[in-house]
């Protein structure tokens, strides 16, 4: 038996919670809560990742967006107060929200772009290393310059409140 | 295996297509910062889940942009939660509508 053959079913599964756990992300009441939910859809969407083949960025999804960026939310709304007074819309959300389900569902229809996937056998690491300091040096170098200057303008404006 | 494929890429697609549609909802229907906050995040997870089916050209460049990518949104996340809790401080409300009405 193949074990590749149970792969649509798990992706179902998994494609079904993360739309759960999307939901969970917007409705819940709390907001550590969701926030919470933010870190599962982060693990259920490297898992999705990791099923279409690409275990390289499902790794780094997981160690550095959902341990460091979701855990600062996490920690940060923690401190703040999950729960706060809140202004809700629910017409105007759900009519945005149905407008752009139908137009990502019409694009994925009439692009049939997932009839010609086919899994990457096998990206060793240096070959994305290698394509990405030989073609891409600049951009890397923006990319380094940008997050420290991203970490000290957080910590300024955290301080300066 | 390559019926397989296209069923798992299939899946994917739809997924992040109504992943889509939540976070467009959740960042319409709320005026509290935080919720808008989460929904973009979601939104990010619904794009890259989207980019890496589109992008089967080249698996090696497309991990090399996911990383980046992935970098990027990180970077971002920690500036908003700055600003959210430089405001939250300033004016003691998470409400995104309280910076035209206040000018806080």
């Amino acid at each position: 038996m193949n074990p590749g053959q149970y792969l649509p079913l798990m992706a179902s599964i998994t494609g079904i919670l993360m739309i759960f756990v999307s939901y969970l992300v917007v409705r819940s009441k709390d907001l550590v809560y969701a926030s919470t939910s933010l870190a599962a859809l982060g693990i259920l969407n490297a898992l999705m990742i990791g099923l279409l083949g690409y275990y390289i960025i499902a790794i780094f999804l997981t160690i550095v967006y959902v341990g460091a960026a979701v855990m600062f939310i996490i920690i940060t709304v923690s401190m703040l107060g999950g729960r706060s007074k809140e202004i809700k819309d629910e017409y105007k959300g759900l009519f945005t929200g149905a407008s752009v389900v139908t137009v990502a569902l019409l694009i994925v229809s009439s692009l049939g772009a997932y009839l010609g996937y086919t899994r990457p056998s096998s990206i060793p690491a240096s070959n994305v290393a290698d394509s990405l300091l030989t073609g891409y040096t600049p951009v890397i170098a923006l990319i380094f310059v940008a997050l420290a200057a991203t970490l000290i303008e957080a910590i300024a404006i955290a301080r300066r409140g | 295996m390559a019926i397989i494929d296209s069923a798992v890429a299939g899946i994917a697609l739809v997924t992040s297509a109504v992943m889509m549609g939540i976070a467009a909802y959740g960042m319409t229907y709320s005026r509290n910062f935080i919720r808008q906050l989460l929904s973009i995040e979601v939104l990010f997870n619904a794009v890259l889940l989207f980019i890496i089916v589109l992008s089967t050209l080249s698996p090696a460049l497309l991990t090399g942009f996911g990383v980046v990518l992935i970098s990027i949104v990180s970077g971002e996340v920690i500036v908003v939660v700055a600003i959210i809790a430089a405001f939250y401080r300033v004016g003691r409300t998470l409400d995104s509508s309280s910076i035209e009405e206040e000018g806080v």
